[in-house]
């Protein structure tokens, strides 16, 4: 999914990016429906997780995430994962890729 | 764990060749990669980290530090270049894209500290990429 944000940098300056995000679930293929996840669902969940969260809005000023930590592509990162891992059913999530700029991309895994 | 993944492009010319086999047994071995004038490609490089996040920063890396390592250590002396020609290693060394993935892996590796180098991505076509993470690999 993509999204667009902006934060204030450690000058004090706002800048934003339009952030692309990639995320792997794993599991077991239901055998009835031959899906490791309702791509529908996920997509819901996605979009409810992060897009109304963070999608337009300024993740220094609009959001109680970064009060006391810069939001870099590591912390925004991890913090996608936990908030995705805390959504999602029990380590089903695998991995989320975050890339902020076509030339640097953030991974976490558990 | 948390890895950031870093890209970079450079442009470069080379043979496949091994100076002491013939012409004919180059050509065999490397086809049309052997033509003694050279070809080139625009390589994207993509460089994998892991490491503990600066408290203070939020960050694994400096990207200014990052970026001019790689400026440095990287694109610098491989951006332009004919590489048999004017990188010292490869005129000892064939300038396959595992060679190549290997020279980036030792040039930055011991760079990074306290993150570690973790995987060196080679894009040499949009066919042809090679993976190397610093594991033994000699013949």
């Amino acid at each position: 999914m993509d999204f667009s944000a902006s934060y204030r940098g450690a000058d004090g300056v706002t800048h934003g990016h339009n952030y692309e995000l990639e995320v792997t679930v794993s599991g077991k293929v239901d055998p009835a429906t031959g899906m490791v996840v309702d791509l529908k669902d996920l997509k819901e969940l996605m979009e409810r997780e992060i897009e109304a969260r963070f999608d337009h809005r300024s993740l220094s000023d609009d959001t109680p995430y970064f009060r006391d930590r810069a939001p870099t592509p590591e912390t925004f990162a991890e913090l996608i994962f936990q908030l995705l891992d805390k959504a999602l059913p029990d380590h089903s999530l695998y991995r989320i890729r975050l890339s902020p700029t076509r030339d640097l991309t953030v991974e976490v895994t558990r | 764990m948390i890895r950031l993944v870093r890209r970079c492009d450079f442009s470069a010319a080379h043979v496949l060749a091994r100076p002491e086999w013939s012409d004919e047994h180059n050509r065999r071995v490397y086809g049309k990669c052997a033509n003694p004038a050279g070809h080139g490609h625009n390589y994207t490089a993509e460089l994998c980290f892991e490491g503990p996040l600066d408290p203070r920063t939020g960050r694994l890396l400096d990207p200014a530090r990052l970026d001019a390592l790689l400026r440095e250590r990287v694109v610098g002396p491989l951006d332009g270049r004919f590489l048999n020609r004017d990188v010292p290693v490869f005129g000892r060394t064939v300038p396959t894209a595992e060679n190549i993935a290997r020279h980036i892996w030792d040039t930055l590796a011991g760079g990074v500290s306290p993150a570690r180098l973790v995987g060196v991505r080679l894009i040499e076509t949009r066919n042809n990429s090679v993976e190397y993470d610093g594991g033994e690999d000699s013949a």
